[in-house]
C-alpha cells in the first residue's frame, strides 16, 4: 500500500526531482528547491541560482534562452505546471488593467462580451505567436493610457470589497467562537447544578426531616425546571446573536440605513383588510327569491335591510377562496440558526483547533 | 378484504390484517388529506410495504386527482420486492373489482440491470455499461446514421422511436423481470422504456438516489408533478444518503486523470476546429444568446447534469470568459493545477467555501461565477464534440461538479484536506474532502416540490430527530407498537458477566481480558441454547478482529465451534456473500452457525435473518461512530450550531439507530421468534432511544442482567416458543379479520362519542378532549348511525 503510493508519486513527474541545469537530484540532495524567474520561466535549483546570479545579472543558463536574469526576480513557483504559472502572471498583469466591474455595464450580454474580449487578449498573450503577442501588448498599453482614472477607481473599489469580505468573515468566526464558549459554559453550569442539587438532597436526607421520597421528587423537579429555563434563555441569546450578526460592521453599509418607519395607528384586526377583494358589492341584485322581500314594506319595517343581506350572502359565498394551506404551511418553516455560523465553527472543529472533546465525555471512539 | 377508512374504500389483498397495519393506513390517509409530510415508524416484518401500497393505490383510484406515487427504497432487492407486492395487489384488485383498472406501475434501475444489447449487457461494471450505452444511443449517433454514415447503434433503443411516445408499454405493473421479457419479445430497450414512461405511470418505484442526488434527480425526476406522493422507505439512514450525494472526494490520482481528460479535450477541440468548425461556432452562438435548450438539457443521454443550481441562474447566459471552448479548457486546466498545488500541503486544512474561493481568486484569477457554470459548460462542450468514450472524462466531470458545488453553496459545506491517511502514516496520500454538513440541503428540493413526503422505516427512533435534521415540519409523526398474541421476541440488556464485572465496549475497557472473556462466555452460553442461526454484531471491523484473535487465544472459539459453525463478515462483498451462503446452508441442515459481523456493515443493512436464519442476535457494544474522524467532528459542530443538536445526543442517536437496525434483522414477521441481546452496560441508559416496539417489549426484570441470568431467561423463552402455536390463537389479537376490524372501528367510534358526551356534560374539560380527538364537537350525526350498526351486529 505504502510502497504503491510512493511509486505513484515518483512516476507522476520524474523531472520534478532533477535540476535541469546542474543535474543534481533529490535523492542525493533532499533539500533541493526549485526557483523560477518570470522573465523566462526556466526552472533551476536554488544552488544554481546562488552560483550563477550572486555576482550580478547573468544570462539564463538554459540553452537557446539567453535572457538576462537577476537574482532578485527568482521565486518559488506556486503551480507545478509552469505554463499555468506564466498564464497566471499574465493574468495578474492584465487583470490590473482590465478591471471593470459588472455593475458598470448595462446588460449582461455587454459584460459577457467584455469578459470574452479580455479572455481573448490573455489567450493571445499566453498562446499566441509573436505577432499576436505584440498586438496584444500594444492593445493593453493603449487601454491603460486611455482609462487611467477609471482603473484606479476600480482598483480601490476592489480592495474595499476584499476588505469588507474579510471583515465579515472575521465577524462570523468571532460569533462562532462566542457561541461555542457559551455552549461549553452552559454544559458546565448544568453539571454544577446537578451536582449541587444532589448534594442538597443528600444533606436533606441526612438531616432526616420530611419524607425521603418527597425530597427526591422535589429535587428532580427543580433540576428539570432549571434545565428548561436555561434552554429557553440560551435560545433567546441565540436568536439575538443571529440577528445582531451582520449589520454595521462596515462603513459602506451605513449609507443604506433608512429612517425608522413611523408607527402606524393601532389596528384591532391586525392589518386584515375586510373590504371584499374578489367581488364588488352591487346596490341591487335581481333575484326572484328576493322579489317579495323587496316589495313588501312589512319586511323593512322590522329593520330588515336588503343591503345587509347582500353583503352577508356574498361574503359567505366568497370566504375561503384563495386561501392556500400549502403556502401557509410553507411560511411556517422551522426556525434555524443561520447555517453560516455553523459552517464556520465546523471548520475549526475539524482541524482540532478547539478542544471540545474533554468537555464532551464521549463514550467511545469507534 | 375490503374495508373503509373514513370514506375511502381500501382493498387489502389478504384475508387478515394486523392492527398496526390498520393504524398505519389511517395515519397515512391523514397525511395525504392534510397535504403535509410525515414520519412513521412501523415494526419490521409487519407488512409495511403492502399496507402503504394498498392504501395509496386505493387513494389514487378513488380520488379524481390521481396523485402519482413515487416510492423510493434503498436496495435493488427491496425495490424488486415492492414491485412484486404491487403486482399482487393489482391482481387482487382486478379480481375483486371484476375489471382491470387503467394503471401503470414501474420500477427504474440502472442500465446495467436493464440492458438487452447483446454485447453491452455482458460488461461487468456499471459505468462501462452506461458509457457504451450512451455511445450507441446518443442523439448525434442517430443523426450520423441518418446521414448515412456507418455507425453502430442499438436496435433496442431505436425501436422505441417507432412506437407511440406515451404508450411504449401496455398498462399494468411491470417488474424488472417482466419488463426485460417484454423488451426481449418486442425488441425494445427496457431501460429507456421505463425512463420515458415515467411521466405516464401511476406508481414509480426506484432508488433514493434518483430523487436525492441532484446530479441524477435533475435528469430523471424533473417532470414529476407537484402533487406526487413521495415515500422514502427504510429511511433511517436518509440523512447520510443526502450528505453523501453532495459530497465529493478528490485525490491526486483523480486530478491527474482529470488533467489527461482536459488535454484530450484540447486535442479534440483543435481537431474539430480543422474539420468541422461550424459546430463549435453554433455552440458558441447559443451560449452567447444564453439559450439553454431545455429539451437538450433534459435529454436522456446527457453526459452529466448540473448539481443543484438555482433556477434563475440556469437561465442566465454562460459567463463570457468561458464561452469559447479553448478558453474553457484553459480555465479547467488552471483550476486543476491550482487543486494540485493545494494538495501538496502537508498539514490538515479545513476551510469554508468562501475562503477557498478567495484564495483561488488570489492565485488563479478564477471568479466565482464562471466556476459555478463549470459543470454546465462541460456538458455542453462534451455534447458539441460528440464524444463517445465519456468514461474517460469521468474524473474531469468530478472536478467540474466539485467546482460548481463549491461556488454555489457558501454554507453548510466544508473543505477538508487530509494529507495523510492516518495520524501515523509517513507517506502522504492527500485527499480533498468536500463534505456536505447539512442533510437538509439535498432533501430541501424534495420537500419544497412535493406536497406529501412520507418517511418511514422499521427503526426510525427517535422520531423528532429527523424533522430537526432535515429541517421540515410534519403533520403526523407516529410510532406503532407491535401487537403480539404471544411474546415472540425477547429483548434483553446484559450489563455484567457471570463474574459480575461490567461489560462494555468503551474505549478504556474494551481490550481488558476480563471484558473480552465475559463477552466470549456470553457468546458460548448463547450458542449452546440457541437453535440454528445466531448473528453477532460488533461496533467496528477493527474491534471485531482484535476480539476474535483474543478469543482464539482464550480457547473460546474452540468451545463455540462444538455448537456452531463460525463465519465472519469482511469488507469484501464477495467473501461476505460466500460466508452468508454457507451460513444459510448450515442453518438449514441443522448444524447451526454463528455469523460475526459489523453493525455498520453490509449485513446489518440489507439482509434479513428470518426464522431459522436468526434465532438470536447479539449486539456486542454500542455501535458508536469513529469520533476522531474530522468530517464527523465538523458535522457534529455544525449540527450543534445550526440545529441545536448536541454532540452526545447525535452520537448516541446514531449508535442506537444502528443497534436497532441490527436487532430488527432477526424478527421478520409475526410467526417468527427470536432473542435480542444488547450486551453493554451503556445500553441501560440509552434504552428509551430504541424504537417503541422494542422498548415496550423489554420487561423491567430484563434490563440489568448478568450472563447466567440472561441465559436462564433465554432458555425459558425458547421453551415457551417450542409449544405448539396455531394461527387461530392470534386471531382478534394480533391479526384481525374483517369482523374484528369492524368491531374495532365501532369501539373507536364509541370511544369518541363517550368522550364527547363527557365533554358536553362538564364543559370545562371539553377543550382537552377535543384536542386529542380531532373531531368536531358538533358532529353528533355519527351517533345514530352507529347505534343502528350496533343493533345489526346484535341481531
Amino acid at each position: 500500500m505504502i510502497r504503491n503510493g510512493a511509486s505513484k508519486s515518483l512516476e507522476s513527474n520524474p523531472s520534478d526531482d532533477i535540476c535541469p541545469v546542474c543535474k543534481s537530484n533529490r535523492y542525493l540532495t533532499p533539500s533541493l528547491q526549485f526557483l523560477i524567474n518570470p522573465e523566462c520561466y526556466h526552472k533551476m535549483c536554488s544552488t544554481c541560482v546562488d552560483r550563477i546570479f550572486t555576482s550580478g545579472p547573468a544570462s539564463c543558463p538554459v540553452r537557446y534562452c539567453g535572457k538576462t536574469l537577476r537574482k532578485k526576480g527568482f521565486h518559488k513557483a506556486f503551480f507545478g505546471d509552469l505554463k499555468v504559472e506564466r498564464e497566471c502572471d499574465i493574468r495578474k498583469r492584465v487583470g490590473a488593467v482590465y478591471n471593470k466591474r459588472q455593475d458598470e455595464f448595462e446588460t449582461l450580454l455587454d459584460w459577457n462580451n467584455y469578459l470574452e474580449n479580455v479572455e481573448g487578449l490573455v489567450f493571445d498573450l499566453v498562446e499566441g505567436g509573436k505577432e499576436d503577442k505584440m498586438r496584444a501588448e500594444e492593445k493593453l498599453r493603449a487601454y491603460k493610457e486611455r482609462n487611467l482614472g477609471e482603473i484606479e477607481a476600480n482598483k480601490r473599489a476592489g480592495l474595499e470589497e476584499i476588505e469588507m469580505e474579510k471583515r465579515r468573515e472575521r465577524a462570523e468566526k468571532e460569533a462562532a467562537r462566542q457561541r461555542r464558549l457559551a455552549a461549553v459554559r452552559e454544559a458546565e453550569e448544568e453539571k454544577m447544578d446537578v451536582e449541587k442539587s444532589r448534594r442538597e438532597v443528600l444533606e436533606k436526607l441526612a438531616s432526616g426531616e420530611g419524607d425521603a421520597r418527597e425530597i427526591t421528587e422535589m429535587a428532580q423537579k427543580v433540576v428539570l425546571k432549571k434545565s428548561g429555563a436555561r434552554r429557553i434563555a440560551s435560545e433567546a441569546i441565540l436568536q439575538s446573536n443571529g440577528s445582531a450578526k451582520d449589520p454595521n460592521l462596515t462603513i459602506r453599509g451605513l449609507k443604506k440605513r433608512e429612517a425608522p418607519v413611523a408607527e402606524k395607528p393601532y389596528e384591532p384586526f391586525g392589518g386584515v383588510d375586510l373590504a371584499p377583494s374578489r367581488y364588488v358589492l352591487q346596490e341591487d341584485y335581481d333575484s326572484e327569491w328576493l322579489a317579495n322581500a323587496k316589495k313588501d314594506q312589512r319586511h323593512a319595517a322590522g329593520g330588515f335591510s336588503l343591503h345587509e343581506y347582500y353583503a352577508r350572502t356574498m361574503f359567505e359565498a366568497f370566504s375561503g377562496l384563495g386561501v392556500f394551506i400549502e403556502d401557509e404551511m410553507g411560511s411556517k418553516a422551522l426556525p434555524a440558526v443561520p447555517s453560516s455560523i455553523g459552517t464556520e465553527a465546523a471548520a475549526e472543529a475539524s482541524t482540532g483547533k478547539i478542544k471540545v472533546e474533554h468537555k464532551m465525555e464521549l463514550d467511545d471512539v469507534f | 378484504m375490503k374495508f373503509n377508512i373514513d370514506d375511502l374504500p381500501v382493498l387489502f389483498p389478504y384475508p387478515r390484517i394486523y392492527p398496526e397495519q390498520y393504524a398505519y393506513m389511517c395515519d397515512l390517509k391523514k397525511t395525504l388529506d392534510a397535504g403535509g409530510h410525515s414520519v412513521l415508524e412501523m415494526p419490521s416484518g409487519t407488512g409495511k410495504t403492502i399496507s402503504l401500497l394498498s392504501l395509496i393505490v386505493a387513494y389514487q383510484m378513488y380520488y379524481p386527482e390521481k396523485r402519482k406515487l413515487i416510492y423510493c427504497s434503498r436496495t435493488m432487492s427491496e425495490i424488486e420486492k415492492a414491485l412484486a407486492e404491487l403486482k399482487a395487489l393489482m391482481k387482487y384488485r382486478s379480481d375483486e373489482l371484476g375489471y382491470v383498472e387503467d394503471f401503470r406501475g414501474m420500477g427504474l434501475t440502472s442500465r446495467k440491470n436493464l440492458c438487452l444489447h447483446p454485447s453491452v449487457k455482458r460488461e461487468k461494471s456499471g459505468t462501462v455499461v452506461d458509457a457504451r450505452c450512451r455511445s450507441l444511443t446518443a442523439g448525434f449517433v442517430k443523426e450520423k446514421k441518418d446521414r448515412g454514415e456507418d455507425v453502430q447503434v442499438c436496435i433496442y433503443h431505436d425501436n422505441l422511436d417507432l412506437l407511440e411516445p406515451h404508450n411504449l408499454i401496455p398498462t399494468g405493473v411491470w417488474t424488472f423481470d417482466g419488463i426485460m421479457k417484454y423488451g426481449e419479445q418486442h425488441k425494445q430497450c427496457p431501460y429507456f422504456t421505463a425512463r420515458r414512461m415515467m411521466s405516464f405511470c401511476n406508481v414509480i418505484i426506484y432508488s433514493y438516489h434518483y430523487l436525492l442526488d441532484p446530479k441524477i434527480a435533475e435528469r430523471v425526476s424533473k417532470e414529476l408533478s407537484k402533487d406526487c406522493i413521495v415515500v422514502f422507505d427504510e429511511a433511517h439512514n436518509i440523512d447520510n444518503v443526502c450528505i453523501e450525494s453532495l459530497s465529493t472526494d478528490i485525490t491526486e490520482d483523480s486530478l491527474r486523470r482529470a488533467t489527461r481528460g482536459a488535454q484530450n479535450l484540447e486535442t479534440k477541440i483543435s481537431e474539430m476546429k480543422e474539420s468541422d468548425s461550424e459546430k463549435l461556432q453554433n455552440e458558441y452562438a447559443k451560449l452567447v444568446e444564453g439559450l439553454r435548450d431545455q429539451d437538450e438539457a433534459r435529454e436522456e443521454d446527457a453526459f452529466m447534469s448540473n448539481p443543484a443550481l438555482p433556477d434563475d441562474l440556469l437561465k442566465e447566459a454562460v459567463p463570457g470568459n468561458i464561452r469559447r471552448a479553448e478558453h474553457f479548457v484553459a480555465f479547467l486546466k488552471r483550476f486543476i493545477e491550482y487543486l494540485k498545488t493545494r494538495m501538496k500541503v502537508r498539514q490538515v486544512i479545513s476551510e469554508t467555501p468562501p475562503s477557498f474561493l478567495a484564495h483561488l481568486k488570489e492565485y488563479t484569477f478564477i471568479e466565482k461565477k464562471p466556476l459555478r457554470f463549470c459543470a454546465e459548460r462541460l456538458t455542453s462542450l462534451v455534447r458539441t464534440l460528440e464524444l463517445t468514450n465519456v468514461e474517460d472524462y469521468q474524473p474531469l466531470q468530478e472536478v467540474a461538479t466539485f467546482a460548481t458545488l463549491v461556488a454555489t453553496y457558501e454554507k453548510g459545506f466544508l473543505l477538508i484536506l487530509e494529507p495523510y491517511e492516518s495520524d501515523t502514516a509517513e507517506v502522504p496520500n492527500p485527499v480533498l474532502h468536500f463534505t456536505c454538513l447539512d442533510a437538509a440541503i439535498a432533501i430541501k428540493p424534495v420537500f419544497d416540490r412535493f406536497s406529501s413526503v412520507i418517511i418511514t422505516s422499521g427503526t426510525i427512533s427517535p422520531l423528532e430527530m429527523y424533522p430537526k435534521m432535515l429541517n421540515f415540519t410534519t403533520v403526523v409523526q407516529e410510532s406503532y407498537p407491535m401487537t403480539l398474541a404471544r411474546r415472540s421476541f425477547l429483548p434483553m440488556i446484559v450489563t455484567r458477566g457471570s463474574d459480575q464485572v461490567h461489560i462494555s465496549s468503551g474505549f478504556q475497557v474494551r481490550n481488558e481480558p476480563s471484558v473480552v472473556r465475559n463477552y466470549g462466555h456470553l457468546l458460548t452460553e448463547l450458542s449452546k441454547v440457541t437453535p440454528d442461526g445466531m448473528v453477532v454484531f460488533f461496533p467496528s471491523y477493527l474491534y471485531m478482529e482484535s476480539i476474535i484473535s483474543m478469543w482464539q487465544g482464550m480457547g473460546i472459539l474452540d468451545e463455540v465451534w462444538k455448537y456452531k459453525l463460525i463465519l465472519v463478515e469482511t469488507p469484501d462483498a464477495q467473501e461476505t456473500s460466500l460466508a452468508l451462503e454457507t451460513y444459510r446452508t448450515a442453518c438449514c441442515n441443522g448444524r447451526g452457525a454463528i455469523l460475526l459481523c459489523v453493525a455498520r456493515g453490509k449485513v446489518s443493512e440489507g439482509i434479513d435473518f428470518d426464522h431459522q436464519y436468526g434465532r438470536t442476535v447479539l449486539c456486542i457494544g454500542v455501535p458508536f461512530q469513529y469520533t476522531e474522524s474530522r468530517i464527523l467532528k465538523a458535522r457534529l459542530e455544525f449540527l450543534r450550531e445550526t440545529y441545536r443538536i448536541r454532540e452526545n445526543d447525535f452520537l448516541s442517536f446514531d449508535a442506537m439507530r444502528h443497534a436497532a437496525q441490527c436487532l430488527g434483522r432477526v424478527l421478520r414477521g409475526k410467526d417468527d421468534y427470536g432473542i435480542m441481546v444488547l450486551a453493554d452496560r451503556r445500553f441501560l441508559k440509552k434504552r428509551n432511544q430504541l424504537p417503541k416496539w422494542i422498548n415496550q417489549a423489554i420487561l423491567e426484570s430484563e434490563v440489568n442482567l448478568s450472563t447466567d441470568m440472561a441465559v436462564g431467561t433465554a432458555k425459558k423463552f425458547l421453551r415457551g416458543m417450542a409449544q405448539p402455536f396455531k394461527a387461530s390463537d392470534q386471531e382478534g389479537i394480533s391479526t384481525w379479520s374483517l369482523k374484528d376490524l369492524e368491531a374495532h372501528k365501532e369501539k373507536a367510534d364509541e370511544e369518541i362519542i363517550r368522550a364527547l358526551r363527557e365533554a358536553q356534560e362538564n364543559p370545562e374539560g371539553k377543550e382537552q378532549i377535543g384536542d386529542g380527538m380531532q373531531v368536531d364537537p358538533d358532529d353528533f350525526g355519527i351517533d345514530e348511525d352507529d347505534e343502528a350498526a350496533m343493533m345489526e351486529i346484535d341481531a
